[in-house]
């Protein structure tokens, strides 16, 4: 992997490409010595940088524009294309550069010309942890914020637990389940908010259930579409670089775009996870627009594809995000050297950029995908999801076998349309 | 939106211009949580709105942050201040000026609008007082020409907040 030095000397590299192409101007560079390292494969050739994202080129975090090749600082892998890299050293300066990104003092890097197979494979799993440990951080903050809602509410009802406990006896004696909250609407959010407590008979119960479910759904689908908006904008990325040689086309399947699987051997968490999304968005496209559900998620889905591209940005700046947040702040003292371009340094400081991502990240996700699909059969228990409701606005179901054909292919009209249209919106 | 020092300012240069339109671009789809950009048709001057964010001193106060981009952004940092009225914080003076190390000598280009605003309210969120630094009055007595928080010799003494 860190290639042969005798097979890599001499690499042919294009003449012009071996002094800078005019990013910037700059000051104090020996031409001839620059030409030397590019030619020793030492400094990634002076490429021309692309302004857009195309098939295996990789995006300068400092310049943000697109080369075929990157340097890596040795501190932290992090790459930098050949003529930012000479902007970091500035000119007459007498202290030694500090890494850009995770401010090792005395920066160098190494050029490995372009990224292997296996390269790529980490930066992705990479950007991916970072990716989930964001979405573990936003659903702290939702859970952070719904339990201080439940505080207010506890605190603003707490007056009226005595009604509670009314409602619940009331609950018992009657033994009625059909007596619900209907019939004492005040009283209803009373019965919601002091659900903390334990000792509830079975009526309350059932409704303390029905809520749960019902918030734990709510949130679970900002999530799944959280995640799946950042999961396809990655996998999208991967599928230009990997697949645009052959077919260009992701593939579609039973309705939804089925993001191929990432390098990693490691199954992607989500795979399934789209999947029941798109099935559930099927299910709700039946059902018309009834439910407010189903805008949200042709509104997700139409949001992933709109945003891909700079989604893909986004995954590749996150890592560079949290360093610069935690960089400390106090300033190393710094000692005089004049380096040539500091190439030879051996010391190895490891790993600033993946400090954050912790290995139990997946798992956790995993779990989060877990109760997710939990939740999935609920919504399903929904009579408004039931097919028949398609058919027509009553739920009896034909006798007659030609009755039953009939609706048959009702249902299966209309599923066809349902998986072609809510498609149709993202790829256009 | 003209200032002395907005006038006396070049334009930007062409891989500054380049990375503030990939930076907006950024920051439309994934702005950073508590941040709201201004929007207007100078790429070079961000006005930028700053919620204080829940449980701290700050809860649910608006700021306005103004950023100015040098002609050689990302090689340079960005000017950052306080539009008036600026939260009372120990590190920030009552002219805007900010005393914080990465937007100065720890500058460094691979920082970006969005990272530096995250630094910023994270120094707001970790502030136990609301106060003007000590020496506050002499400060912004000094800066009464109009001086550039960037002209400034910060000494930062602070790793706390």
């Amino acid at each position: 992997m860190m290639g042969n030095k005798l097979g890599k000397k001499r690499q042919m590299v294009e003449e012009k490409y071996t002094r800078p192409q005019g990013l910037y101007q700059h000051k104090d560079v020996d031409h001839k010595k620059l030409r030397k390292l590019i030619l020793d494969s030492k400094l990634a050739p002076c490429f021309p940088g692309d302004e857009e994202c195309a098939l295996d080129l990789e995006e300068c975090p400092i310049c943000f524009l697109y080369y075929p090749s990157l340097n890596r600082s040795r501190c932290c892998m992090k790459g930098i294309c050949t003529e930012c890299f000479l902007q970091m050293k500035p000119p007459h300066s007498t202290r030694p550069t500090q890494c850009p990104f995770c401010k090792t003092s005395s920066y160098a890097v190494e050029y490995r010309g372009m990224r292997t197979k296996e390269e790529k494979g980490m930066e992705q799993v990479e950007e991916q942890r970072v990716i989930e440990a964001k979405i573990r951080m936003r659903q702290q903050e939702l859970q952070d914020e719904q339990e201080r809602m439940q505080k207010k509410l506890e605190i603003s009802s707490s007056s009226r637990v005595v009604a509670a406990a009314e409602v619940e006896d009331y609950g018992i004696s009657s033994s009625s389940i059909a007596v619900p909250s209907l019939r004492y609407p005040s009283q209803d959010n009373v019965v919601i908010s002091s659900q903390a407590s334990c000792t509830t008979p079975p009526f309350r119960h059932h409704l303390n259930a029905t809520q749960n479910r019902e918030e734990d759904f709510d949130l679970d689908l900002e999530e799944i579409m959280v995640m799946e908006a950042i999961w396809l904008s990655i996998q999208e990325c991967g599928s230009q670089r990997h697949g645009e040689m052959g077919s260009s086309v992701p593939p579609i399947s039973g309705g939804c775009y089925l993001p191929q699987a990432p390098p990693s051997s490691e199954a992607s968490p989500s795979n399934g996870l789209v999947c029941a999304v798109a099935a559930f968005a099927e299910r709700q496209h039946l059902n018309d627009s009834d439910h407010p559900l189903s805008h949200n998620i042709a509104n997700a889905s139409a949001i992933n594809c709109i945003s891909s591209r700079d989604g893909r940005q986004m995954a590749n700046y996150t890592p560079q995000n949290w360093i610069e947040v935690s960089s400390d702040s106090g300033r190393a003292v710094l000692r005089e050297e004049d380096g040539e371009w500091a190439m030879d340094h051996g010391s190895m400081i490891a790993e600033a950029g993946t400090s954050y991502s912790s290995s139990s990240g997946r798992t956790a996700v995993a779990a989060e995908v877990e109760s997710t699909g939990s939740a999935m059969p609920d919504t399903v228990e929904d009579p408004c999801f039931q097919p028949a409701m398609v058919a027509g606005n009553h739920s009896r179901i034909p006798e007659s076998f030609e009755e039953q054909m009939m609706l048959a292919m009702a249902f299966s009209v209309a599923e066809a349309q349902a998986r072609k249209s809510p498609h149709g919106l993202p790829w256009m | 939106m003209t200032s002395t020092s907005a006038q006396s300012r070049k334009t930007l240069s062409k891989i500054a211009c380049n990375r503030l339109q990939k930076e907006l671009a950024e920051w439309q789809v994934n702005p950073p949580a508590g941040f709201k950009h201004k929007v207007t048709d100078n790429l070079q001057r961000w006005v930028i709105e700053v919620t204080g964010a829940s449980g701290t001193l700050y809860t649910g106060e608006l700021y306005q942050l103004q950023v100015d981009f040098p002609e050689h952004y990302p090689m340079e940092a960005p000017q950052v201040i306080f539009l008036p009225p600026a939260p009372a914080h120990p590190h920030i003076y009552s002219n805007g000026h900010i005393c914080l190390d990465i937007l100065y000598d720890s500058w460094s280009p691979a920082m970006t609008v969005s990272s530096i605003c995250i630094s910023i309210l994270s120094m707001l969120s970790s502030s136990t007082v609301k106060q003007r630094p000590v020496d506050n009055d002499r400060y912004v007595k000094n800066c009464r020409n109009g001086r550039s928080p960037k002209e400034t010799r910060w000494w930062f003494h602070d790793d706390k907040v």
